[in-house]
Formats: structure tokens, sequence, C-alpha cells
């Protein structure tokens, strides 16, 4: 029984792909059909990202759109050698980081202010009811995306310094932060 | 121990951190307007450098003409006969109808803002071949001559006029 249910998976991820392959070479035929069940089959893992990385709602909404637009023009250059969604979800946080900078207030980038979330928030209490997620939105902007893309998307700092146009130090340090910010939030921050 | 109690807990929590999560709309209908208007963009850039080039065109044939326009009156202080003054006028005519298909080109996407334009460009087109008649006879006649040049310019400012964008009129 045990073997059949592996089987099973086994055949639901190759159909998957098969399924996907076929969505994508349609969708770079031109059909609109096509892209939007790759749309859908992408969408949930696409605006995760964004909205961990925007940390707000509307500004992640905004960014998963522009990435299947952008998706849309680039789709001739996905050549297959890597799988579809890793590819995707590297062109997501490339586009999802360069619209935050475009987002950014001329302001905050002369005088390299960060849009920080609750830095003062309440810390929770030891429980293991805790709520990830929310503590991660409300890091302070650099932080909150080394975080995302070191410790939820496993890129290397390397990759995360080139990515942010920062150095590697200054990556291992936001991330340094990040951690420090989330055991404050989480109640750990007296002991 | 504290720090690695917290490093436990946050491990737990990446890991049990959702991979996907769902957008609370449908997103797609901005996406397809998305690739609509980039679509529209790349096209209106694409015709408005078959523009350009009819914008270049348009304003040679302009100094051309400005510059037979100018040479017209010592021209006719020569002693050309009257048909090659009359092949001069020609000439004017051939310049004005280019410059108004380059125009008439340049505009083809644009919905004109009154519906009977075309009908007024026709009675402008009579008035100019009614005075190249009447210059035929009479190739030296400057008053003629001078009227010809305003029917001409009443043509161009028309069609400009009705293709002009809604705001341009306000």
């Amino acid at each position: 029984m045990e073997h059949t249910q592996q089987r099973v998976v086994h055949a639901n991820v190759v159909f998957g792909k098969q399924d996907e392959d076929h969505w994508i070479s349609e969708a770079k035929r031109g059909s609109k059909h096509a892209f939007r069940q790759l749309y859908d089959m992408h969408i949930g893992r696409v605006y995760a990202l964004c909205y961990r990385l925007t940390g707000e709602k509307g500004m992640a909404e905004d960014a998963a759109q522009e990435v299947f637009i952008q998706l849309w023009r680039k789709l001739d250059n996905f050549e297959g050698q890597s799988q579809f969604s890793t590819w995707l979800h590297s062109v997501t946080a490339n586009i999802t980081i360069s619209y935050i900078r475009k987002q950014k207030g001329w302001v905050q980038r002369m005088f390299n202010l960060e849009s920080s979330g609750i830095h003062d928030m309440a810390a929770e209490s030891q429980s293991t009811d805790i709520d990830l997620e929310a503590m991660v939105v409300r890091l302070p902007e650099r932080a909150r995306m080394v975080f995302v893309l070191h410790a939820i998307e496993g890129y290397r700092h390397e990759d995360i310094a080139s990515m942010l146009d920062m150095a590697v130090g200054s990556s291992k340090a936001q991330f340094f932060r990040a951690k420090q910010l989330l055991k404050d939030y989480m109640g750990y921050g007296d002991e | 121990m504290a720090m690695s109690n917290f490093d436990e807990q946050l491990s737990q929590q990446l890991n049990s951190l959702a991979k996907e999560k769902q957008p609370e709309r449908d997103l797609f209908r901005g996406v397809e307007l998305g690739i609509e208007a980039q679509r529209n963009g790349e096209e209106k850039q694409s015709s408005n450098s078959v523009t350009n080039n009819q914008w270049l065109a348009i304003a040679a044939s302009v100094c051309l003409v400005t510059v037979i326009w100018l040479s017209a009156p010592l021209a006719f202080k020569t002693e050309n006969t009257q048909a090659d003054t009359y092949a001069l006028i020609e000439a004017l005519s051939t310049q004005q109808q280019q410059q108004v298909n380059s125009l008439l080109a340049s505009y083809e996407s644009t919905p004109a803002l009154t519906q009977d334009w075309q009908q007024q460009l026709k009675e402008l087109d009579d008035a100019a071949d009614a005075v190249k008649l009447a210059l035929k006879e009479d190739p030296d006649n400057s008053a003629l001559i001078k009227m010809l040049h305003h029917v001409y310019q009443q043509q161009i400012a028309l069609i400009e006029r009705v293709h002009a964008p809604k705001w341009q009129q306000i």
C-alpha cells in the first residue's frame, strides 16, 4: 500500500512536470490560456516571496503582477536547463528587489533611511504559538530582505550581496541584526 | 542556552513556514492588462519611429516648399516663360500633396475629432484646383499665388486640428 502511494506521488510529480513543460512551450507561442495555467501553478510561491520581501500586501500584489508581466516577455529566455520554479524564483527575487528600489522615495535614498517595521514591537511571550511571518514582515527593510533570502529562500550571502548591491559582510551583519530583532520579538530579549 | 532555545525555535518556525501564500484577490486581470499595455506601448513606439521618419519627411518638404516659395518672386521676375512659372506652381502642388499624404499616414491610427473633416479637406482641394486653374491663365498673379498658399496652409491646419489629442484642444 505504501509502495503504491509512493508510485502515485511519483506519477503526480512526473505528470505535473509534463503539464508544466507543455504550458511553458504553449505560453512561449503566445497562448494566454497556457500562461494563465502557469500563473495558477506558481502564484502562491511568487506572492509569498514578494510579500516577505516587501513586507506589505499592496506592494506584494503589485510586485507579483510585475513578475508575471515581465515573465511573459522573458519566457523565451528560459531554456529548460534548470527547473522552471527555480528560475522563476530567481526572476521573482530580482524583480521584487528592483521594484522595492523604485518605490523607495528620494528622501530615503538620499539619506539612506530604512523603512523599518515596528522596531519596538512588543515582545511575544515565549509560546510555541508564534507567527514568524508577521514578525519577518515587521523587520527593517534591509534586514528583512537578507533574512528572507538567506534563511527562508536559502541564498548564499555572496549571492544576496550581489542581488542587493551590498558587501558580503553587510549581508551577514543584516542577517545577524534580523535574528536579534526576531529574538526580541519572540521574547528572548531579556535572557 | 537561551540563544540555543531561540535558534531551535526559529529553525522549527522556518521549517513550518508555508512555502506558498495566495494573494487575497486574483491578480491575473492586472497581469493581462499590463501585458496588453506593454504590447501597445511597443507597437506605439514602433509606429512612432515611422511617424518620426514621416515628420522628417514633412520637415524636409516644408523646407523645400519654403525655399521654393521664397525664390518664387525672384523666379517670376526673371525672363522665364509662363509655362516655366506654372511648372513651379505644379511643383508646389506636388510638394503639398506629399505633405498632406505624410500627415494623413502619420495620423492613420489616431481617431479624428470630427466626422466631416474629409469633406472639408475635399472642399479645400477643390478650392486649390480652382485657384490653380486661374493661375494656369495668369501664372504671374501674386494674389492668386498667395491664395493658393493660404488654401494649402488651411489643409495642413485642418488635418492637424482634427487629429490633435483632446488635451491639446483644451
